[in-house]
């Protein structure tokens, strides 16, 4: 389901990246946190150059992401759960504050949404980009906001759609917008 | 007899000589120089060698020393403990050189004035090396003539120490003959043996008496009464000598007692006495017991005479068969020895004198006969230990016999005179065992000779030391792994210079005491720097010139001559610190300076 769309320049991976005890869990637990934290910038920075939204983690153990082919070291798949299970977590809980959620939390923890931006964040993108152009008090669809040539410069342009749809009952709830309509064909008004 | 000043080893015990062994350990001893407790000595380990008795204070040991050669030891006697009097070994010095011609029989004193000061014997000087003045005499001293057994008072120009037999006595008073000289030298040194301690001012009651001493059981007033001190008559209180025997009376005030904190005895003037010459006795107050054991090994040390083997050739083979005395004296009596000039004598006195000579041969060789039994049953346990190291080691040749084995076999013997073995305590002083078995380790980790703990790397882990210590011990009184750990965990606490390290994963290590983890932290830290400017031989997939290179517990194993175990601990530990960083592959564990921490 992840949105595969490479990019024509070659993601630049940070120098920890070929350090070959990256890859291994480390023991103690001031290094490991910042070993969690360097993983979760790394997935959030991979996810964002490459316009992905949600990782499948089972497809990604074979990207370069999690497997370095130069240094022939991998994270597995078990060692990539325990990143974004930290990255879930809030920096109260000792996690990466809520830089990832599962999608499928009480199934096999397979596929999860990497919030390089956080839908309250997105949010925020929207409701700016249509305070920008003059949009407030229109109403126009969710398709409209994600494939249209209006959003085409913007950052949400081919957004996720479920994420677009999470987006906008943030501002709902703000009360800047309503969205109304069936399952696949909702609009939104935003005030 | 002099104190001498007394070498300790790294681990505060007396440093023995080549040839001495440790017969008798035991703590809580006071020393004494005469009556006189000597301060700053009164809490400390005394150590029974077959060459010396030594004090070892448990506070600033290296202080408060000292040592006294067996040889210099007349004899030694054991006084009971008494009330509030911990039970004592006084220790008597030989005579000095010039009364040797009495020492002798002083020596076998008979009627001795015991130690204990229920009589007061009134006395007399101070000593001659803790006065500096060499005048006062003891005038007090009494001597009993042997004819008619009346008490004569010792001249007041008599001194012991360089009186001889040419000095002029005055005969007895009663009856009118010259008295024995050593009567009177006896009585003069038992004078001064139980001499009064504390000086309290004369009163001016009674002018003339030179008296200067006050006993604590003095004489006992009754009524205003004093009782003698010697035949413990009632006398009338303005008396100065007794009615009956002529003995000096003190007056009732000065039987006041002086401060008893905790122990009778006074102090001694001096508070360091090495190089001080004992005058006349010392004494060990052994106020946790040990004492009869003490007695009983000093003893036999000074039968034994170890000190003469010191330096000496070894045991000639015996050239006659001693198979049994008696034989022996057979064969002396059928062929006497040509070496001992035969007088010429004629006629029966000839007769007699050839045979009084073959019975003191006879003698002889039956007493040293004796003495080897006794030597060899000392030496049992020696002989036993040396017979199953040569059946150890004549085995292990066939089999692998690997040099290293050898040479700590070897090591052993010399290893084997310097061990606390549980004899050499008394039973159940099981804490006083492991300080000093404590100790003992100690010793053995830091003699340099042996670089134990040098070429482990300056660590160590327990077991493999267990392992060799008990080896040293070739087989006999082998320490058992509690007793060994527990001596090992009471390094901390004698400021030993080794020091018992637990690691994370529970693995105990021996280690010097002034080596830390930050000094581990910084060589491995420095080692890491280099890696990180040596490069490669081979192109690496990573920037080694920002994040070195990993090593294993092997290399660092290697590197700083640690055991693998102890260098994959202290590896660990530096993780711990966040100082490396570990990658596990399929080449294994390995650990790299850490590029992950912020």
């Amino acid at each position: 389901m992840a949105t595969t769309t490479t990019t024509s320049t070659p993601f630049p991976f940070p120098p920890t990246y070929n350090f070959p005890p990256f890859f291994t869990p480390q023991p103690n637990t001031t290094t490991r946190h910042s070993q969690l934290h360097k993983w979760s910038l790394l997935i959030q920075a991979w996810c964002r150059h490459h316009r992905q939204y949600r990782l499948n983690l089972i497809e990604a153990v074979d990207t370069p992401l999690f497997h370095n082919a130069a240094l022939r070291k991998r994270l597995d798949l078990r060692e990539a759960r325990a990143v974004v299970d930290w990255m879930c977590k809030s920096e109260e809980e000792g996690g990466g504050g809520r830089r990832a959620e599962w999608i499928d939390a009480d199934g096999q923890k397979s596929v999860a949404w990497v919030w390089w931006r956080r839908p309250e964040e997105w949010a925020d993108v929207v409701s700016e980009w249509v305070e920008g152009t003059g949009q407030k008090g229109s109403v126009l669809t969710v398709y409209e906001i994600v494939q249209g040539e209006g959003s085409a410069s913007q950052e949400f342009h081919g957004m996720d759609f479920e994420l677009m749809l999470k987006s906008l009952q943030v501002l709902v709830k703000r009360g800047k917008a309503q969205v109304f309509g069936s399952e696949g064909q909702e609009g939104v008004k935003f005030f | 007899m002099f104190f001498k000043a007394l070498d300790l080893t790294t681990a505060l015990r007396p440093l023995l000589l080549p040839d001495e062994t440790l017969l008798f350990v035991q703590d809580a001893v006071g020393l004494y120089e005469g009556k006189y407790k000597i301060p700053n000595y009164q809490n400390g380990h005394a150590y029974l060698t077959s060459h010396r008795v030594c004090y070892v204070a448990a506070e600033e040991p290296r202080k408060y020393s000292v040592g006294i050669d067996l040889k210099e030891i007349d004899r030694a006697e054991y006084q009971a403990g008494f009330f509030k009097s911990s039970p004592k070994v006084t220790i008597y010095p030989k005579p000095q050189k010039n009364n040797r011609a009495n020492g002798s029989r002083s020596a076998s004193a008979s009627p001795a004035v015991p130690p204990s000061h229920l009589h007061s014997v009134k006395s007399l000087s101070t000593l001659s090396q803790s006065t500096k003045s060499p005048s006062p005499k003891p005038v007090n001293a009494t001597w009993i003539c042997p004819i008619c057994s009346f008490s004569n008072p010792v001249p007041s120009n008599f001194d012991p120490a360089t009186a001889t037999a040419a000095t002029h006595l005055p005969p007895c008073l009663a009856c009118g003959i010259n008295p024995p000289f050593t009567t009177v030298l006896k009585a003069a040194i038992n004078a001064a043996t139980s001499r009064e301690p504390c000086q309290l001012p004369v009163p001016t009651a009674e002018p003339h008496t030179q008296s200067n001493g006050s006993s604590s059981l003095g004489p006992l007033e009754r009524g205003g009464s004093v009782s003698c001190p010697r035949c413990t008559f009632v006398n009338h209180p303005s008396l100065v000598e007794c009615e009956m025997c002529g003995a000096p009376l003190k007056p009732a005030g000065a039987a006041a007692a002086g401060n008893r904190a905790d122990s009778p005895a006074p102090f001694f003037e001096q508070t360091r006495v090495t190089n001080t010459e004992v005058s006349e006795s010392i004494k060990l107050s052994f106020r946790d017991g040990g004492v009869q054991t003490f007695h009983e090994r000093l003893k036999n040390a000074l039968i034994q005479r170890k000190w003469l083997l010191q330096n000496a050739p070894p045991v000639p083979p015996p050239s006659q068969a001693t198979s049994s005395p008696s034989v022996s004296a057979t064969t002396t009596l059928a062929s006497p020895q040509p070496a001992p000039p035969r007088s010429q004598g004629v006629g029966i006195a000839g007769l007699e004198q050839r045979g009084f000579e073959a019975r003191k041969n006879n003698e002889m060789v039956i007493g040293n006969a004796f003495e080897d039994l006794e030597a060899l049953m000392a030496s049992a346990k020696q002989i036993v230990a040396l017979a199953e190291t040569l059946a150890r080691e004549s085995g292990m040749a066939s089999t692998e016999g690997s040099a290293e084995t050898n040479a700590v076999l070897s090591e052993s013997a010399a290893a084997l005179g310097m061990v606390t073995t549980k004899d050499m305590l008394r039973s159940g002083s099981e804490n006083l065992y492991l300080s000093e078995l404590s100790r003992n380790l100690a010793e053995y980790l830091t003699d340099d000779r042996k670089g134990i703990l040098y070429r482990e790397g300056g660590i160590m882990s327990l077991i493999d030391l267990w392992a060799v210590f008990n080896r040293s011990r070739n087989g006999v009184e082998l320490v058992s792994p509690s007793d060994f750990q527990r001596a090992a965990e009471l390094w901390e606490k004698l400021k030993l210079p080794v020091r018992l390290r637990r690691f994370k994963s529970g693995l105990l290590v021996v280690q010097r005491y002034d080596w830390s983890d930050d000094k581990t932290l910084r060589q491995l830290q420095d080692w890491m720097e280099d890696l990180r400017q040596v490069p490669p031989e081979e192109p690496l997939a990573w920037d080694w010139a920002q994040f070195g290179r990993a090593v294993t517990a092997q290399e660092a194993a290697q590197r700083f001559k640690w055991s693998v175990g102890v260098a994959a601990e202290e590896l660990e530990m530096a993780e711990d610190r966040g100082i490396l960083c570990r990658e596990e592959g399929i080449e294994g564990l390995r650990f790299w300076a850490n590029h992950l921490g912020a």
